[in-house]
Formats: C-alpha cells, sequence, structure tokens
C-alpha cells in the first residue's frame, strides 16, 4: 500500500469519527431532553393534585398586606418575594424582589435565602446556606414568620 | 447485606458513565490525528513509503504520542475529579470541550515549526505552550468549580466586579490615550513578568457577572420602566446608572483603546442580557439602533474602523490588474492582505480538506491566533469545518440547557450570559475570517493559540459545570 493511500484512509477516517462523536453527542442530548420532558410531565401531574406542604402567617409584624392566619401553598420549587415572577408574591417593603427559597426534598424542605436585604431564617437561625426544614418549623422572611406545615 | 449491594450498584449507576463514553472518540480521533503528523513529518523523504515506514529509524510516533497522551491523561484525571467531587454536574460539556482543546494543540503543534519568518516564527515549541495552558485551564475550571460553592455569592459583590472590569480596562485606557495620535489599533496585552495577560478576556466574564446580579435585582423595575420618553419607556436614573457605565465601558474600549472586538463583544452581550432579563424587545431595538449610530460616527472618527472596513469591502477576484492603490492597499499592513490570504486558504481546502499537516495555511499573518480558523478550514476542509461549528453549537446548546434548568434567577441569567458570551466570540471571528464582518483581534475559543483566552474558557465552562451540579443536587439530593 502506498503512503498517500493511507493518509487518505486516515483522513476519511478522522471525518467519520469526528461526525460518529457528532451523533453520540446528539443521541446523548435527546436522550436527556426525554427524560426531563417526562419528569416535568409527572410532577406537573402531582402538583395539580395537591400541594407539597403549606405556610402559615404566624406574626406578620408591622405588615398590613399578610395577616396572621393567611395560608400559602407551597409547590416543589418555591420563591417568596415583592417581584412578580415569585410562585408567592408578598408585595411589602421590607421584602426584597427574590427574598427566599424553598424546595422540597426526600420529604424535607429546604430554605436558602435569595439574596435579599433583610435576610431569611429557620428556628432564628439565618439561611444563608440551605438549611432544611420539617413540619412545625419557623421560617421567617424579612419580619413576617410563617410556619411550615404539610 | 441487600442493602449494601443496593448501595454499590447505585454508585455504579451514579458513575458519570455517559461522560467516559463520549470521551472515547475524541481520543481516538486526537490519536489519529497526531500519527498522521508525525508520520507526514517522517515522510518529507518521497522515497519513503508505507512499507518501509517502519525502517525509518528515527520515526518518533510513540514520544510523539507521550504529550497528546499527557493531555488525554489530564482529561481522565478532571473526569475522575467531577465523579468524586460534583456527580450531578453536566456530563456532555467536558468531551466536547476537551475534543475542541485538542484540536487546538494538535494544530499549534502542527503551524509552529511552519510559521514564516516574516510573521515571526518559526515557533517550534508553540504546541507544548498550548499543551501548558489547556492543563492550566482544566486545573483552574476544577477550582472554580471547588470555590464556588455557592454561585449566588457572586451576586453579592457585583459593584466589586463592575469595578474589576474597569481596573482591567485602565492600563489600556492609559495605553490608548498616550498613543491616540497614532490612530492604530491596539492589542490589550500587558506585560506582567513573562506573562503577557489579556485583560479583555477576563473583562467579559466580570461584564457577564455584573450584568447577571444586576439585573437580578432590578429586572421587575426595568421591565415596568418609569418615565417615558416618546414612545419609549425608560427605567429610573438610578438603576439606568450602572448600566450605562457598563456600555461606556464598551465605548471606552472601542474609542480609546481601540478594541473593535471586545466592544462589539460588550456591546453584543448587553443587548442579550437585557433582552433576556426583561423580556423587551423595545430595549433591545432601540440599543441596535444605537449601535448602528455608534458603529456610523466610529466609523467615520477612527481611522483604523475605516480600515478595518476597506478591507472588508475589497474585492480580490480581479487580482491579476490591480490598480497601484488596490495593490498598495492589498501589500500594506492591516489592509486586504491578512483576509484575502485567509480566503485562500479556506478556497484550498475545498470539501473533504488537504489533511491534517498536508495543507500549507501559514501565509497569512497571526495565522495561529486571530487567522487560526482559516487554518482549520485548509487542513479539515468544508466537513470538518462544519463539525466544528456543530461542536460549538453544540456547547452553546449545553449551556442555554443549563440556564433553563437552572433554580434561581441570577444562576440562569448568569449561565445565559456566559454562553452568550461564548457564543458571540465564536461568530464574531468565525465571520471576521470568512470576511463577513470586520476582522477584529479576539481568539477563537479554545481552537487558537493564547493563553489567556483559554484560562478564560475554562472558568466559564467551570461555572457552568457548577451551576449544573448545583441545580442537580437540589433537584435530586446529592446521591
Amino acid at each position: 500500500m502506498q503512503l498517500p493511500v493511507f493518509l487518505l484512509i486516515l483522513r476519511l477516517l478522522f471525518i467519520v469519527l469526528l461526525y460518529l462523536f457528532l451523533m453520540q453527542v446528539v443521541i446523548a442530548i435527546t436522550r436527556d431532553l426525554r427524560k426531563t420532558a417526562a419528569q416535568a410531565d409527572d410532577s406537573e401531574g402531582g402538583r395539580v393534585a395537591q400541594a407539597l406542604g403549606h405556610l402559615i402567617v404566624v406574626d406578620s409584624g408591622p405588615s398590613t398586606i399578610v395577616q396572621p392566619g393567611m395560608r400559602f401553598d407551597l409547590s416543589q420549587q418555591t420563591t417568596i418575594g415583592r417581584g412578580p415572577t415569585n410562585t408567592i408574591q408578598i408585595s411589602d417593603n421590607f421584602i426584597s424582589s427574590e427574598h427566599t427559597r424553598l424546595w422540597f426534598r426526600n420529604g424535607v424542605w429546604y430554605v436558602q435565602d435569595a439574596g435579599s436585604v433583610n435576610g431569611s431564617f429557620v428556628n432564628n437561625q439565618p439561611a444563608r446556606e440551605p438549611i432544611p426544614a420539617r413540619a412545625g418549623d419557623i421560617v421567617r422572611v424579612g419580619y413576617i414568620q410563617f410556619k411550615l406545615t404539610q | 447485606m441487600a442493602q449494601i449491594a443496593q448501595r454499590t450498584t447505585g454508585v455504579v449507576r451514579q458513575f458519570r458513565w455517559k461522560e467516559l463514553s463520549l470521551l472515547i472518540v475524541p481520543a481516538l480521533i486526537l490519536l489519529l490525528l497526531m500519527t498522521q503528523l508525525l508520520i507526514i513529518r517522517a515522510s518529507n523523504d518521497p522515497a519513503i513509503t508505507l512499507d518501509n515506514l517502519s525502517k525509518i529509524k528515527n520515526l518518533p510516533i510513540l514520544d510523539g504520542l507521550i504529550p497528546l497522551l499527557g493531555f488525554l491523561a489530564a482529561v481522565l484525571g478532571v473526569h475522575i475529579v467531577l465523579n468524586i467531587f460534583f456527580r450531578k454536574a453536566d456530563q456532555v460539556l467536558l468531551p466536547l470541550v476537551a475534543l475542541l482543546s485538542g484540536l487546538g494543540i494538535l494544530m499549534m503543534t502542527r503551524l509552529g515549526p511552519d510559521i514564516l519568518k516574516i510573521h515571526g516564527g518559526p515557533i517550534p515549541n508553540l504546541g507544548s505552550h498550548q499543551l501548558l495552558w489547556v492543563i492550566l485551564g482544566l486545573a483552574i475550571c476544577l477550582a472554580t468549580m471547588f470555590i464556588l460553592r455557592n454561585v449566588n455569592w457572586l451576586a453579592r459583590y457585583k459593584y466589586t466586579w463592575m469595578l474589576f472590569c474597569f481596573a482591567v480596562l485602565l492600563p489600556s485606557v492609559i495605553k490608548g490615550i498616550t498613543t491616540i495620535k497614532s490612530g492604530a489599533p491596539t492589542r490589550d496585552t500587558l506585560g506582567i513578568g513573562a506573562l503577557a495577560l489579556q485583560p479583555s478576556e477576563f473583562l467579559k466574564i466580570g461584564v457577564v457577572i455584573f450584568f447577571a446580579g444586576y439585573l437580578n435585582d432590578n429586572r421587575d423595575v426595568l421591565a415596568e420602566g418609569s418615565y417615558r420618553l416618546g414612545p419609549l419607556r425608560l427605567p429610573p436614573l438610578r438603576q439606568l446608572g450602572p448600566m450605562l457605565f457598563m456600555l461606556a465601558i464598551g465605548l471606552l474600549s472601542f474609542l480609546i483603546v481601540r478594541e473593535l472586538g471586545l466592544a462589539m463583544l460588550v456591546y453584543s452581550l448587553f443587548l442579550c442580557m437585557t433582552y433576556v432579563g426583561t423580556g423587551k424587545k423595545s430595549y433591545a431595538i432601540v440599543s441596535l439602533l444605537a449601535f448602528v449610530m455608534l458603529a456610523f460616527i466610529g466609523y467615520s472618527l477612527l481611522t483604523y474602523v475605516q480600515a478595518r472596513f476597506a478591507a472588508l469591502a475589497f474585492n480580490p477576484t480581479n487580482w491579476a490588474n490591480f490598480t497601484p492603490a488596490q495593490e498598495n492597499f492589498y501589500q500594506n499592513n492591516g489592509g486586504g492582505f491578512q483576509i484575502v490570504q485567509g480566503l485562500v486558504n479556506v478556497a484550498s481546502g475545498g470539501i473533504l480538506g488537504s489533511g491534517f499537516g498536508m495543507g500549507y495555511p501559514v501565509t497569512p499573518p497571526v495565522i495561529d491566533a486571530d487567522m487560526a480558523f482559516t487554518a482549520y478550514a485548509e487542513e479539515f476542509g468544508l466537513v470538518g469545518l462544519f463539525a466544528i461549528i456543530g461542536i460549538y453549537l453544540l456547547i452553546v446548546h449545553r449551556g442555554f440547557r443549563i440556564a433553563t434548568e437552572a433554580n434561581d434567577i441570577f444562576s440562569k441569567l448568569l449561565a445565559t450570559g456566559l454562553t452568550s458570551v461564548f457564543a458571540l466570540q465564536t461568530i464574531i471571528i468565525a465571520a471576521a475570517n470568512l470576511k463577513l464582518f470586520p476582522l477584529t483581534g479576539i481568539p477563537l475559543p479554545y481552537l487558537s493559540n493564547g493563553g489567556n483566552a483559554i484560562l478564560a474558557n475554562f472558568i466559564i465552562v467551570g461555572i457552568l459545570l457548577r451551576i449544573s451540579h448545583n441545580t442537580a443536587v437540589e433537584r435530586e439530593g446529592a446521591f
């Protein structure tokens, strides 16, 4: 076999391998997309059936917008804040536009501050890093205190 | 007992098999290309055929493959570290990036010794330099992932990032002011010891972090707008201020530092992020009009911009009977020569390419950095070029997907911004090399020579991987 022929084979092999790799990646990506689409369908179904938990206002401080006893539904991913994109929107001046995030995993709620000015707390413990919370714990958002219930 | 078995199968299933399987083909591709290059180097003597290839005494195939094997080992090391500490991070990004940076190393190995004397060559150790930078980049990518435990930490210091951007640009501004009369484009390099730092590469990350943090806080206010200016609703001045400051950085780099590429990058990033953050088309359209206006002003004021556009309008097809003025323009530094020779590279590649190591892509100046795209075009051909653009597209797709999956707004904006800046950079320099856009001195991510660009792009990938890991851990737990 002549050298140029060998080199031609190498070149063609390179192109084939390059496209084989692209195909492999595209297959991996589509599989991934299908999986998350299926998961999204599942969680949508669950959300309609029932809320995963509730936040009940215990102490609303000087706020007039929320009253003690008010109940908010929690979904798997919940954000609390003043902005219109939050799951729970509280238009109070002492609440930042993105204040607190709560999420539910393996039967435990996690609370984390979303970069607010007045802070988020679980049982008076600042929640800069995610803090696990259970039913009955007091979640404080700014000065509004909620009780977490199932 | 059954529990232990279950746990071990869980661990086996949790292993990043997808990433490992995707790394196999890139490794094969890189080994194949390197072997091809070594054979070609050894066979410059025309008497040698494949049958007596084994008889060549100094065919250094095994020695020659060692640096590449080192690179593959480094990638494998990153894969193992990701397996131990960041199991849930995105699995497709690393193979894509590894293939691109591997191609970059090979191309630099190939180009280095062939760079012409008039362009400052030959540089025999260009490839090993690139290899060192890439390995350093992989380390920095992991370091970014370790340091950035909580991505929101970045948002807390957004004004610090703004000052960082400004400070990084300051030396170039001073240099630009002192040389303002010459009107030539500067390359914003800082010589610190033996390192030539190019601050614009890190500036772009700072700009993205600032925009993400800033839009995260002020999205609502910006989206509503508070006072009217004709048909346009503008946000209050307090919110507008920092944004205008950021645009001023873009303008500074355009007018004083004379870095067209950086200015274009910052401005288009600003367009993308305000649109993504506020969802208002009017901002994007107004900023686009402002951009056209600024470009026009810049064109009439700055000679370097005029030269770039003149090169764009230059028609080389009647090369046989150039007028003296055209000939002069073509031969002049910064004129048509670089771009036209780049096009010659692309054209001589054809559909299948001349083959790695078998072309002659070294005629244009700065072939290893600004014009690298044309070298790939010549040696890999149209087919290979499509594949490379496909790899870029897949990286961008992954980045935007990480953004849509992310749980909080800041991470979303950050991932979107970083991906946009990556995409914009690729598109600007690729289009420039094909004479569709004025040529600017920004490197092609991962593929062209330049340590800073590689480090910056690895930081981007590190942040994206960290965001994807955090998202998945919040959703499903660490195991």
